[in-house]
């Protein structure tokens, strides 16, 4: 059943013992940190964990590790929690290609029942952790950030929603870090050509398909609210925002309303990011925060992020998949699946068959030209479609025994690459490479004949019934054995 | 007070503990905006134990490298 908000949809976390409650104190440096890392490292069944005896927030909620594992993941879609990632690929895709999502606007939002407009300390207010230790600061590593381009006002299609790290900078003000390629770069650029201070909306603790959205490449002109409301299956509710003509998400824990200050930059960094490792410090934009607003009783919401796997690569994993997927096969409909599930994409599996010699390699040029593409999508491996990108072994099959190092490697060098990358050098500029391990196809050479062995017959069934045998043989005490 | 990143003498205290416990103070720094709770473990926000990577004495905030520049003006 497809959830209405975010705190329903941490009832069906708990219903389906996917979440756990921590009451034990805590301190906030080191621990909060240990909890979300120790949820994160169960890549497939880590619980969701709330929080409410942080030292010095006691009272306060916190939850971590809500999208973290793949079980939580599929209760999300819906689906049984033990749905395998390749059938949750599938079933995203589906939803994808269905009619758009609905919107509707409703009043008297739960995400305004409190308003703080005065004496803002964010520090006070939401029970914030050190993320890694050496992060410049208190960081949100889970909003979802809403503005809308200045040029079109009211227009819901032209509004933006995605997730980016923000630090804390003083009681009341916050430091923003942006790529140039992301849409809200768009919005920025335009409201500071202008001098003008650009309306934003940071929203924590959002309806749970709203965050995947959030850090979805879409297209410019797509809205993020009307995709996870195509995804849910649900109507997705909006609510005016109080100090400006935001649309936000109604059901929303926690949002602050504010104004990027135009024109003017500052210190922001290091933080420990996705590849594992802290970024830079930079001259960022700063947030100056209006309001304050909040459910009664609020659940703040944040993701640990560092060395992977962490709720980060769950979080963006399957949405990166799926529209890189989408738009390949609006001209190449011989892929048959993206597994772009490692470091948002800077390392894609592609699955596809060959049409004719060396069409793969064509695949992936394709592959690095679509919107994400450009920055991400750095190492690219093609594999039969009848390999599944999604396991690894086989995957791990192909290159060993289809790559032919003079034919089916290619390197391209430089293009523009992500800055976060360590090995982008200087920050934003990398390069491509291509391989090859799909089988040889005419007019290309196609080698040695042979042939490959047969799945074997009648396995999957004895699989069931092995594994039908190695449930009794985990369940019954064995007396010991005397020889 | 002194900042434990940059060492200039720019940071105050900015928050208490919420709940009145007095568990912990909240310092920031109005220059490189480095922030740290009086309960931080000290390895990170003593100047002398904090990996030097980290520490910007003397950071020159003009010379910080942007990803966004700021754009010119529309005429």
């Amino acid at each position: 059943m497809p959830s209405l908000d975010f705190r329903d949809f941490l009832g069906q976390l708990e219903q389906q013992g996917q979440l756990v409650r921590l009451s034990d104190e805590i301190l906030p440096e080191p621990d909060v940190r240990a909890v979300a890392r120790a949820a994160a490292d169960m890549v497939d069944t880590g619980p969701a964990v709330v929080m409410d005896n942080i030292k010095g927030y006691k009272g306060k909620k916190l939850a971590v590790n809500v999208h973290g594992s793949w079980a939580n993941y599929a209760i999300m879609m819906g689906m049984p929690k033990t749905t395998s990632l390749k059938e949750m690929f599938y079933e995203l895709a589906r939803r994808w290609e269905s009619s758009a999502g609905e919107v509707k606007w409703v009043t008297n939002p739960v995400c305004q029942q409190n308003v703080i407009t005065s004496n803002i300390n964010l520090y006070e207010i939401l029970p914030l952790y050190r993320i890694n230790p050496y992060d410049g600061g208190f960081y949100f590593s889970k909003a979802s950030v809403i503005t809308r381009d200045p040029e079109y006002p009211g227009n819901l299609d032209k509004t933006n929603v995605g997730l980016y790290r923000m630090q804390v900078h003083g009681p009341d003000t916050i430091g923003l870090n942006i790529q140039p390629a992301h849409d809200i770069g768009t919005h920025l650029r335009k409201a500071e050509e202008n001098n003008q201070p650009l309306p934003i909306a940071i929203c924590l603790g959002v309806h749970p398909m709203l965050s995947v959205m959030a850090c979805t490449p879409l297209a410019y002109g797509q809205s993020e609210f009307k995709f996870a409301a195509a995804l849910d299956g649900r109507t997705q509710e909006l609510a005016k925002a109080l100090t400006c003509d935001l649309d936000l998400p109604a059901g929303t824990e926690i949002i602050l309303e504010g104004e990027v200050v135009p024109r003017q930059r500052t210190a922001e960094g290091p933080f420990g990011e996705m590849p594992g490792c802290y970024s830079a410090l930079r001259s960022q934009y700063r947030i100056k925060v209006k309001a304050v607003t909040h459910r009664n009783d609020p659940i703040m919401e944040s993701l640990y992020v560092g060395m992977p796997w962490t709720e980060h690569d769950t979080l963006v994993g399957l949405s990166t998949c799926v529209p890189l997927y989408q738009q390949l096969r609006e001209t190449m409909p011989e892929v048959t699946a993206v597994n772009a599930l490692y470091q948002h994409g800077l390392t894609v599996i592609v699955a596809v068959d060959n049409k004719f010699g060396h069409y793969a390699k064509t695949v992936a040029m394709r592959l690095a030209s679509t919107p994400h593409g450009v920055s991400y999508c750095k190492n690219i491996i093609l594999v039969d479609g009848s390999v599944d990108p999604f396991d690894l072994p086989q995957v791990m099959w192909a290159l060993s025994t289809r790559v032919r190092p003079d034919k089916d490697v290619i390197v391209i060098h430089p293009t523009r690459g992500h800055p976060s990358d360590p090995s982008s050098e200087p920050p934003g500029i990398s390069g491509k490479v291509i391989i090859d391990a799909t089988t040889p196809a005419y007019p290309d050479k196609t080698g040695p004949e042979y042939r490959l062995i047969d799945k074997v017959e009648n396995s999957d069934l004895f699989r069931q019934k092995l594994q039908e045998l190695q449930r009794l043989v985990s369940g019954r005490k064995l007396e010991p054995t005397t020889v | 007070m002194q900042c434990a990143r940059c060492l200039a003498d720019t940071a105050s205290v900015v928050a208490h503990a919420p709940d009145g416990s007095g568990a912990w103070e909240m310092i920031y720094c109005a220059r490189c905006n480095f922030s740290w709770r009086t309960s931080d473990e000290d390895q990170y926000i003593n100047p002398a134990r904090r990996e030097q990577i980290f520490q910007y004495e003397g950071l020159d905030l003009e010379t910080l490298p942007t990803v966004m520049p700021i754009a010119p003006l529309r005429k």
